[in-house]
């Protein structure tokens, strides 16, 4: 039988025997010729929206190498005709880039940790424990979600500031430790998994805290890591919250580091693009390393019961 | 399961990581904020306590400059440090009133005449007025856009005109003689209109919809005004109107571009293409425009003259934190900031044309290849930016409105009036 | 082995769909736990003082400075309601909340496109998955002013891509982004651009934890591959589908970036393109009220909340957990 495009079967499972089914010759060239079309079809799709997603970044990339005017041309330019590095040495420049680098990998680390731990456990509390006031507790998390963060930057710098932490790395991770969205989407995830698994467990004599950890995190893995990448994303980029809380360069992240560079050269777009793309290529090898990690696991698990 | 341990020392990988950074953050922090502190690690071997100082800005661009001033102040007074402080573009108001509203702003900081009545009218600045300043060493214009209420808060530190630049291809190509020191408003026009080409896309000039660039210039060399002294709304007389329709006629001749293209491309970026033969910028921008691609064939002349001639002159202040602990050392380093030897290094960096009487030259020696002087020489001419204490409050509405007769959709008079009315009405709600 | 909709309300059966192969019989009723406060505080403790410490608290104070005027720097005076007040007249809000509402419909667009990228992305045996993931995520990770760039460019009335295309089909484009009747739509669409890189991933989770005997078990029934879409991923992702539409939603009524690097201010288009978050960033920080700001904020997040309320309630009919 063929499978298509639109099935999601995510797993090897041992299957159980099926009858054998004997196809004419043309019916099975048929069959394949479907499949084939089906999956040139799904590249299609697959292609466009990829080009349609990546094309700014690709600008970005080939403007890197681009002179001034090459990048300012109306209409755009999309080749360099050389490819020139000056706008790298410019961009590397005027900030101290190594301790930078440290503060954003330390405080995304940090960050990410708390908040996949953190969420974790609120999230399974909230999925599958009954205690008073649970839903009441669930919807105020829900309703600090919808308070816009530039709100919260005054009283958060105040609170900061009381707690004697201002100007240090620790400012740059210690509020983005804790949040709503990852409770959330984890919360989402724990509930749409199986109760079997766990209900099997606790008749073993295993207590919730056995189960949350050696069943359901598990379990949850796809949902931790894609919460992982999100918030090493948005820890990465983060520039208001540090601008605010810091002061001394050598406790800025990189994304501060580029706000300088903007500073220095407003529409230099080609020093511009190259300084980001230094500044974003460790996301990207991440991005990279972590989402081959989730296929190998998936690949690798097994069945899951 | 693999999968759980996986996740479980994934899990303790985390705890360990973040009981680690957190000790070693512990110990790499520990400051005690952006304000003052009276005790410092790396105390010359001075007698006296050493007093740290933040002095706050927003232009890295200007940061080796700073850092320049404050080491010569730090030479001269070793038991004070400076600590200068970038916080790049807009964000630096974010985190001024940020702090600030914790106690904790920076000590000394720097400040635009458009927002400072707001500021010094808050009980947010200190008083200067016994600083013991001389007044006369600066352009009138400067110490009046750093008073409110009759008290002075500010130091000036630097200033910028408007000037006109022009792309001498273009003017070759089209046969028009360049810019003379004494053009009119009829000159102007007459050149807009030859230098045009639409074949190729190229327009005399851009009527950019910016009041500092463009048509506040207009208004006032037109006899106009913005605020009157007894601050309400300019736009009714018909002066104003007269400054504001230079630029709408330019856009209806057909010798700038509309108002949306202006806005797939920049005037700047048009200009610097080439796209735009003649652009009225601030001296701001020489900077960029020297290392822009035309760099080699443009240059800068003053504005054209209307009924008189006028520019706008803005500059910013230097000014002192009413929350400040250490008020004298503050004072002293203000008087350096506002010193000929603090604004001569400002000058030689070339990044802005500093405030103190005589030390421009320098300024106008980092551009040998452009009639930079120009900026200099419309100083006596200058008129100082209006502002009010909520100066963006009104400038907004101003733009979006002004923004109807731009591209033709509301006579200039109607325009003008609606904003005399919004204008009013956000001036009439400052003082209530 | 009926789930406890007794026992939980967030659960719910529904008939006809596909069951795995039963463990053994469990009883019906959990015996009730008291140890599940216990748990229930270590678990949820951590989470919730910091999120008190760091944002209830600090949203909290903001609330009550909606009820003041406050000077810029600190000096609160109590004025009640005086700003709700003048909120419900100003036109200028009126305006940006209808232009938030556009972007919220139109932000929802993004959800399907998501899952159906997902989808596509996640069947076995899909060559390069890794390299469309990594390249579907690019816009979370390109520069802001990169991606106004190249839009900017698409949108140009005299280059821009789009207009050259419509100029083959012989239409004459508009000024995208500075038309007002276009701006909105063209802000839009670049919202929900940037947020299909995040779907995608959020999606491709989602889709992984759905067990795959379901399929196999609607294929031997004859199921093709439309039908197993729409009555098996849909149905098991719905979960997943919610999160993502609840939080597009929350997303799009807080559009603010964009606005700023795609619309400037001299841009004829502002008022049809400007957002209630944007507005409340001039009130509260570029004009310095402060309260005022603030009462429009969370006008915002009471809007916000109804509307995810209404969401919340109407989950019951079309999500399913298990």
């Amino acid at each position: 039988m063929s499978e298509t495009a639109l099935d999601v079967p995510a797993r090897a499972v041992p299957r159980a025997p099926r009858p054998v089914v004997t196809r004419s010759a043309g019916e099975q060239a048929r069959r394949v010729a479907k499949s084939i079309a089906a999956s040139g079809g799904a590249h299609i799709v697959l292609i466009l929206a990829s080009v349609w997603l990546a094309g700014p970044f690709v600008w970005q990339v080939l403007t890197s190498f681009k002179s001034l005017s090459e990048a300012t041309s109306v209409p755009l330019t999309w080749l360099p005709q050389h490819l020139r590095l000056d706008n790298y040495k410019a961009a590397a420049i005027g900030v101290p880039l190594w301790s930078m680098l440290a503060n954003s990998v330390i405080s995304t680390i940090v960050r990410t940790s708390g908040q996949v731990v953190f969420c974790a456990m609120a999230a399974y509390g909230f999925a599958r424990l009954r205690f008073r006031g649970r839903n009441a507790l669930f919807a105020v998390y829900l309703s600090l979600l919808m308070v816009p963060a530039q709100l919260l930057i005054a009283p958060q710098y105040d609170i900061i500031l009381k707690l004697h932490l201002l100007n240090t790395v620790a400012a740059l991770f210690l509020p983005g430790m804790f949040g709503v969205f990852g409770t959330f989407l984890l919360r989402q995830f724990f509930a749409g998994l199986p109760t079997e698994l766990e209900e099997a467990a606790r008749l073993d004599g295993a207590n919730t805290g056995r189960i949350f950890w050696t069943v359901m995190l598990p379990l949850a893995r796809p949902g931790l890591v894609a919460l992982a990448l999100l918030t090493i994303i948005s820890s990465w980029n983060e520039l208001l919250w540090p601008l605010v809380v810091n002061t001394d360069p050598a406790k800025m992240p990189l994304s501060v580091g580029l706000a300088y560079l903007q500073g220095v050269y407003p529409t230099n777009y080609p020093i511009l693009m190259a300084g980001s793309l230094v500044a974003i290529l460790p996301l990207i090898i991440v991005f990279v390393v972590l989402q081959r990690r989730v296929l190998e696991g998936i690949a690798l698990s097994g069945s899951k019961a | 399961m693999n999968l759980a341990r996986n996740a479980r020392s994934l899990a303790a990988a985390a705890a360990v990581t973040a009981l680690t950074t957190a000790a070693l953050a512990g110990c790499a922090g520990g400051g005690t904020g952006t304000g003052t502190t009276t005790a410092s690690s790396s105390a010359p071997a001075a007698a006296a306590p050493q007093v740290t100082i933040s002095y706050g800005l927003w232009d890295p661009n200007q940061e080796a400059a700073m850092k320049q001033i404050a080491a010569a102040f730090e030479s001269a007074n070793p038991n004070i440090h400076v600590d200068v402080q970038v916080t790049p573009g807009q964000q630096f108001f974010t985190k001024l009133q940020t702090s600030m509203a914790a106690g904790n702003a920076p000590d000394v900081f720097w400040m635009s005449p458009v927002i400072f009545q707001m500021y010094a009218s808050n009980g947010a600045l200190k008083s200067l007025d016994d600083l013991g300043l001389d007044t006369s060493s600066y352009p009138s214009q400067l110490v009046k856009g750093c008073q409110a209420g009759g008290k002075l808060y500010g130091v000036p530190k630097d200033f910028d005109t408007i000037g006109v630049w022009y792309n001498k291809s273009l003017f070759d190509a089209a046969g028009v003689a360049y810019p003379a020191a004494d053009w009119t408003w009829s000159d102007f026009q007459t050149a807009a209109a030859k230098l045009t080409d639409k074949s190729k896309g190229v327009y005399g000039t851009a009527a950019e919809l910016n009041g500092q660039d463009t048509y506040y210039d207009t208004i006032f060399q037109a006899g106009g005004e913005v605020l009157t002294a007894d601050n309400k709304s300019g736009f009714g007389e018909p002066q104003t109107i007269a400054g504001l329709k230079f630029w709408t006629d330019l856009i209806a001749n057909g010798s700038s571009p509309s108002l949306q293209q202006m806005n797939d491309t920049t005037p700047l970026d048009m200009f610097q293409t080439g796209k735009v033969a003649m652009l009225w910028s601030g001296s701001w921008n020489v900077k960029a425009l020297a290392a822009s691609p035309v760099a080699d064939h443009i240059d800068v002349a003053p504005l054209p003259r209307g009924e008189k001639a006028a520019t706008v002159i803005n500059g910013l202040c230097n000014v002192e934190a009413a929350s400040t602990k250490h008020p004298a050392e503050v004072k002293a380093f203000l008087q350096f900031l506002g010193s000929k030897q603090a604004n001569e290094i400002e000058g030689k960096t070339g990044t802005v044309i500093p405030a103190f009487n005589g030390t421009q030259s320098d300024w106008v020696a980092a551009y040998p290849n452009y009639h930079v002087q120009a900026y200099i020489d419309q100083v006596p001419v200058g008129v100082p930016m209006p502002v009010s204490k909520n100066s963006y409050a009104w400038m907004q509405t101003e733009g979006t409105t002004l923004a109807g007769a731009w591209t033709g959709q509301m006579p200039v008079a109607a325009a003008a009036a609606a904003v005399e009315k919004s204008t009013n009405d956000a001036l009439a709600k400052e003082q209530g | 082995m009926a789930p406890n909709t007794m026992t939980d309300p967030t659960r719910r059966t529904r008939a006809g769909r596909v069951r795995p192969p039963a463990a053994a019989s469990l009883p019906t009723r959990r015996p009730m736990r008291r140890s599940d406060a216990g748990w229930a505080l270590l678990l949820v403790g951590p989470a919730t003082v910091g999120l008190s410490l760091f944002y209830l608290w600090p949203a909290l104070e903001t609330f009550y400075e909606s009820f003041t005027t406050s000077g810029p720097f600190g000096g609160h005076t109590w004025s009640g309601l005086h700003n709700y007040a003048t909120l419900l007249h100003d036109t200028e809000l009126r305006g940006a909340l209808l232009n938030t509402v556009w972007y919220t419909l139109f932000g929802l667009l993004g959800v399907p496109v998501s899952l159906v990228l997902a989808t596509l992305l996640a069947k076995p045996g899909r060559r390069f998955v890794a390299g469309y993931r990594v390249l579907m995520f690019l816009p979370a990770v390109t520069m802001p002013a990169a991606i106004a760039i190249v839009w900017k460019w698409l949108y140009h009335h005299d280059y821009g891509l789009i207009n050259l295309g419509l100029g083959k089909l012989g239409v004459q484009g508009p000024y995208w982004v500075s038309d007002p009747h276009t701006a909105l739509i063209a802000v839009a669409i670049v919202g929900m651009w940037a947020g299909i890189g995040y779907g995608v991933i959020i999606m491709m989770a989602g889709l992984e934890g759905i067990p795959p005997h379901y399929y196999e078990a609607a294929k031997m029934d004859g199921a093709g591959p439309l039908r197993r879409f729409f009555s098996i991923t849909i149905p098991l992702m719905s979960p997943t589908i919610f999160f993502m539409t609840v939080l597009s939603v929350i997303a799009s009524l807080q559009t603010f970036d964009l606005i700023y690097v795609l619309i400037g201010s001299s841009n004829p288009s502002l008022p049809q393109t400007r957002t209630v978050l944007y507005l409340f960033y001039e009130h509260a920080f570029t004009q310095n009220d402060r309260g005022y700001g603030s009462a429009i904020a969370f006008s915002l997040v009471v809007l916000v909340i109804a509307v995810t309320a209404v969401q919340f309630k109407l989950q019951k009919r079309w999500v399913h957990y298990e």
